[in-house]
């Protein structure tokens, strides 16, 4: 900036005497007594200025404060910001589970049947106090046999016996039970033992489920009245639990069996056929749900990383050697499952009153491994020192415990036969990842919320706008297999929008730097068109004054 | 020389045929030490370690000898074949003689990588390799994955699978390299992870960080290719070797003193064929002191053998004269080979094995040539330096020299370059270096012409691809030739700079592979070319013209500066009114101190 001449007092000189406008001036011009006034100045020159000034203005803020904003400014796509925290408050969806039970009872009339069918709802109803999982008993047509129909996830098969028993079929999801014949109430009858029974039965086939689903609706901020009340705390913690034992879903899991030694042998083990012969039928019913790949490998000399004989508490978490041992994940994206068998003669200190691993049924399989959440399981196996080849009968135990914690990891409910469980594992998994797509929108919303200068490129709008039209048909289909896809598609475009890159790269421009890049220029541009106009409105405003008393002498006159 | 050629074709016979029946027993695990004194006290240790699987078990997802972790980075990435070169130092071909595996076992200094990926397309041999590199990246701790698309190269007529590929139509090989890497420890404890025994049993127990990259020159090499024995099940077989020339000097000095101090003079072995020697006048002849134990240059001994080795392969083998005794600890047993120039050792599972080589008693001494077998001499000599000066242009020199008295060298010449070296091929030209240059001229210009005989370029593309430039050329008996070409540097971007840009940009090994004049004649059949021998020139550091890094700050305030000089004094023109002299108020310094005068008067009064 460089100014060669004072700034000028324009109108002041030239319309009076008066030498300065600055309280100070006037000890400068007594002190030079001589010095010569300026010519006055014409008034188009005065009118010249104000417009040049003027004019400058103007293109600052008419065209350069447009392009500044336009150039510089963050793309931010629209994002539906009300709706998806409706999603991720439970606003949105309300998760409802119709669970159909078709009962079939061959022997009974057509009216009986029905009798014992309304009873035996109302009983249902008068148990539940969650109005999200709601039981819905249908007469199955007497001619079917076998499937009921696809729809429903249980069938109760009523057969006529002496006392009253229930029985899981293992292979179907079908409950038998059995009545004397006594007990099929009467058309009139408001009450029946049998069916408060059979309601009572199916209460607590489906409990854990309801508990379940309570639990995930309770930590995911659902509002209070979709869930049930009376969960109590030890229910709640043991889920609590097993939600965080359980991987987080994915469609494929990939399984690594491996055989650590700590010495030379035994080098060659029959995992192949094991697996064939204790895991691949658990495998193959789960495949509906779930896909697997499987890959084995022996590491010898491998030392764990506690040498006790003894292994506590504190030791398991410390046992594998993760510096050492090749347990990479595998790299094709699905997670990754680890079931170790070390051989060596450790044992498992089992005097701590908390076992790791309650879920084991056998006390001799719960001594010898234990589960790590989210990541596998150990079993320690203890052989003769000369062993060169571990076959697959040796490898049974192991293998059934790994196949029981395959089914703690992924999240499959413990109670009930295992068709029953697998079904329930879906309405989980699919209630699971609602409620993870919906708190993922729920995150972005309050990201874009919270950070108003992050960018929000036009893919993270479409995959927003994806999530919630798959959430939607999720949530409109909930309790079959189509809502479990349709919610797995909405989780994963959540987790794509969420974690755009180019909204992270973003993150942290701090204002600071763009006042140190403006400032050089902007600084001494600035400073004479803001002078300039100061004095200008100076200038304007002494003239104004001058003419109102120039007038009020005209009138004196 | 032609003798000498079948010799080499008879032990490279002698190797597949000792190689064969291992592939074919059980055992499918195999591993080997290989001592050789060089000249100058130094040392060439050779570890080999070889496992296969068999296809099957390998899609299976079984692995057994085979690592999991390199197996699930092949399936993921569709690799058929895969070589991977961790290198460092130069081989002093001049002293050390010819490389071992006939330089088929190394690379250029830092990281080297070839693979053949099954793929249809060109975009999907790069996805695959992309993956590839990002993985192997991971598992090597090295920095693979700055492999991208300027520093890959699809070398045409330079490498050739090793394996028995079925369909080779849907294969495609990319080679990529990394000048720059510095190989260290972290690469050497993933690659021993690899190894079934792990490096707690068998020879791989003397491998150790501290000795290996203390050696004048060191080479790790992954090698996975499909097998396919005739009548048996294919076998995928991953072969890792380490091959390192240790100064035997450097590695016995002890930890805890290690700074180098002459030995007293009665043990000083002098050169008694010198007219001045004398008992108080000695010339040092310290190359034939090869005197050590194995735990003096490994520090340690061998720890057993790795129970899974096959126990028909010695783990342990030495290449000296059989007139040399060799000491060794109990339950090691000797077996002289027939050829009388090496032994090797077979150990019982529990021992630890000590091997020493005492100095050669008196009477061998005088005769030094005996206490080492004499070096091979290689095939070919190359040495590449950049010529010109200056930071605009540069040349290239390839010192080309055939040590064969009657046999010509047939060979292709691999350059891949980075994009800002861009050459100009018209001033490539070879030259036979003659002992009169100006005479005879117009006969020796028409054999240059015929020195090079093809010649693959793929010119670069700024930021997007290197230059490839493979040359086939020949060297006649007993000469040298000049293989010169020149380039233009060119002018990178502020960001594509280094952290040490004045350090320079390592230019990456040349590769010279020479063809196996045996089967040139099948060459019209098959596109096969055999390699007889492979060797790297060493790598070049090319100095760019480095900018000043503070550069855009100064730019933006020297910029800023001058447009605000420029409106400020174009606006005061434009709004100012320009009076005389003495017509305006006064200012400056005087009307200041008049002011401050003013107001310590009025303060005062």
């Amino acid at each position: 900036m460089s100014i060669q001449l004072p700034p000028d007092d324009g109108a002041v000189t030239s319309n009076g005497p008066v030498a300065g406008a600055e309280p100070g001036s006037g000890v400068v011009s007594n002190s030079t007594g001589a010095k010569k006034l300026a010519p006055p100045e014409k008034p188009s020159d005065v009118r010249r200025r104000s417009h040049i000034i003027l004019s400058f203005w103007l293109i600052v803020l008419c065209l350069g404060l447009p392009i500044w904003w336009k150039t510089t400014t963050i793309y931010r796509a629209d994002l539906p910001l009300q709706e998806m925290l409706d999603w991720s408050d439970g606003k949105a969806c309300r998760p409802v589970f119709p669970l159909r039970i078709s009962i079939q009872a061959n022997a009974l009339q057509e009216q009986e049947a029905q009798n014992l069918l309304r009873l035996t709802q109302h009983a249902l109803d008068d148990l539940n106090d969650f109005s999200g999982h709601h039981l819905r008993l249908q007469l199955a047509p007497p001619s079917t046999t076998e499937h009921a129909g696809s729809e429903s996830v249980l069938t109760l098969r009523l057969v006529p016996g002496d006392t009253t028993t229930t029985k899981f079929d293992p292979h179907q999801p079908i409950l038998d039970i059995t009545y004397p014949p006594n007990a099929i109430p009467s058309p009139t009858s408001s009450s029946s033992a049998l069916a408060t029974y059979v309601a009572g039965q199916l209460r607590a086939t489906f409990a854990e489920e309801q508990a379940t689903i309570s639990y995930l609706l309770s930590t995911n901020s659902i509002p209070p009245d979709h869930r049930a009340q009376g969960l109590s705390s030890d229910v709640s913690d043991s889920l609590a639990k097993r939600t965080t034992r359980s991987l987080k879903y994915a469609p494929t899991y990939h399984l690594t069996f491996s055989l650590f030694t700590s010495g030379p042998l035994p080098s060659d083990w029959d995992i192949d056929g094991a697996i064939g012969a204790y895991m691949k039928p658990v495998l193959d019913v789960l495949s509906p749900i779930h896909n697997f790949t499987i890959d084995t490998q022996v590491q010898l000399y491998a030392t764990p990383g506690v040498q006790n004989q003894v292994l506590n508490k504190e030791d398991l978490s410390s046992f594998i050697n993760a510096a050492e041992w090749p347990l990479s994940p595998s790299i094709g994206g699905a997670p990754t499952v680890n079931f170790i068998v070390f051989i060596g003669n450790q044992t498992i200190a089992t005097s701590s009153q908390d076992p790791i691993d309650g879920d084991t049924g056998s006390p001799a399989a719960a001594s010898h491994s234990w589960l790590i959440p989210q990541w596998g399981t150990i079993y320690l196996l203890p052989l003769s020192h000369d062993t060169t080849h571990l076959s697959a009968e040796a490898l049974k135990q192991p293998l059934l415990t790994f196949t029981s914690h395959l089914l703690s990891l992924t999240g499959t409910p413990q109670s009930g036969s295992l068709p029953l469980r697998l079904s329930t594992l879906s309405r989980i998994r699919s209630a699971d990842l609602l409620l993870r797509a919906s708190s993922t929108l729920g995150s972005l919303a309050r990201l874009a919320l919270a950070l108003p200068s992050i960018s929000i490129p036009s893919r993270v709008a479409e995959g927003v706008s994806k999530t919630m039209h798959h959430l939607r048909l999720a949530c409109d289909t909930l309790g079959g297999l189509e809502g479990l896809a349709h919610a797995r598609i909405a989780e994963a475009e959540a987790e794509r929008a969420f974690f755009e890159k180019s909204m992270v790269g973003q993150l942290y421009f701090p204002d600071e730097h763009k006042i140190a890049v403006y400032l050089p220029l902007l600084g001494p541009v600035a400073v004479p068109l803001v002078m300039g106009l100061l004095n200008e409105i100076k200038a304007w405003r002494k003239r104004r004054s001058e003419r109102a008393e120039v007038g009020e002498g005209k009138k004196k006159e | 020389m032609r003798r000498f050629l079948s010799l080499l074709w008879l032990s490279l016979l002698s190797f597949f045929t000792f190689s064969a029946p291992v592939s074919a027993t059980d055992s499918d695990y195999h591993e080997q030490l290989n001592l050789r004194p060089l000249p100058l006290s130094s040392l060439l240790a050779s570890f080999n370690f070889r496992s296969n699987t068999t296809l099957s078990e390998f899609e299976k997802g079984n692995f057994r000898f085979f690592p999991r972790s390199l197996a699930q980075i092949l399936q993921h990435a569709g690799t058929r074949e895969l070589h991977l070169r961790f290198s460092l130092g130069r081989w002093d071909a001049e002293t050390w003689g010819a490389r071992p595996w006939n330089g088929a076992r190394e690379g250029g200094t830092g990281v080297e990588l070839w693979a053949w990926l099954e793929a249809d397309t060109n975009e999907e041999a790069d996805h695959k390799w992309l993956t590839l590199t990002n993985a192997l990246s991971g598992l090597f701790c090295a920095s693979l994955n700055f492999i991208d698309g300027t520093r890959t190269t699809r070398p045409v007529m330079s490498f050739q699978p090793e394996g028995d590929h079925s369909a080779v139509d849907n294969m495609q090989l990319l080679y990529g390299v990394l000048p720059h890497e510095v190989v260290c420890t972290e690469n050497l404890t993933p690659f021993l992870k690899l190894l079934p025994c792990k490096g707690k049993a068998g020879i791989a127990t003397l491998l150790d960080g501290h000795k290996l990259f203390d050696s004048s020159w060191q080479s790790m090499a992954i090698d996975i290719r499909p097998i396919c024995p005739a009548g048996g099940e294919c076998v995928l077989q991953i072969e890792q070797t380490i091959d390192m020339v240790l100064d035997i000097d450097r590695s016995k000095r002890p930890r805890g003193n290690p700074i180098p101090r002459p030995p007293p003079s009665e043990q000083l072995p002098c050169d008694a064929s010198k007219p001045y020697n004398s008992h108080d006048t000695c010339f040092p002849v310290d190359h034939t002191n090869q005197e050590w134990t194995l735990s003096q240059i490994f520090g340690k001994t061998v720890k057993g053998t790795c129970p899974l080795a096959d126990e028909a392969v010695p783990p342990v083998c030495l290449q000296v004269h059989h007139s040399r005794s060799v000491f060794v600890s109990k339950d090691v047993h000797e077996k002289k080979n027939p050829d009388g120039l090496s032994r090797c050792f077979h150990i019982s599972p529990e021992t630890d094995m000590e091997l020493m080589l005492p100095r050669p008693d008196d009477a061998e001494a005088a005769s030094s040539s005996t206490s080492i077998i004499a070096a091979e001499t290689p095939l070919l000599y190359a040495e590449r330096s950049f010529t010109g000066h200056g930071q605009e242009r540069g040349g290239v020199q390839t010192i080309l020299r055939n040590p064969s008295p009657d046999t010509e060298v047939e060979f292709i010449y691999m350059e891949s370059l980075p994009w800002f070296m861009r050459i100009y091929l018209h001033t490539m030209e070879a030259r036979i270096a003659s002992q009169q240059p100006h005479t005879n001229a117009s006969s020796s210009a028409s054999s240059y012409s015929s020195l090079i005989e093809q010649v693959y370029y793929r010119p670069a593309l700024d930021r997007a691809r290197g230059t490839q430039l493979e040359v086939r050329m020949r060297v006649p008996p007993a000469s040298t030739v000049f293989l010169t070409y020149d380039f233009e540097k060119s002018i990178l971007r502020y960001t594509e700079y280094p952290p040490d840009a004045n350090r320079g940009f390592d230019v990456a090994a040349a590769v010279i592979t020479i063809l196996d004049p045996t089967t040139q004649g099948q060459e019209a059949g098959g596109k096969e070319l055999a390699a007889a021998y492979t060797l790297r020139t060493t790598s070049l550091l090319c100095s760019l013209p480095t900018p000043d890094f503070s550069m855009p700050y100064n730019v933006i305030i020297f910029t800023s500066t001058a447009i605000a000089l420029a409106f400020g004094g174009m606006f005061n023109i434009l709004v100012r009114r320009f009076v005389a002299a003495d017509e305006g108020p006064e200012a400056g310094l005087k009307v200041l101190i008049a002011k401050l005068k003013a107001r310590v008067k009025g303060v005062k009064g």
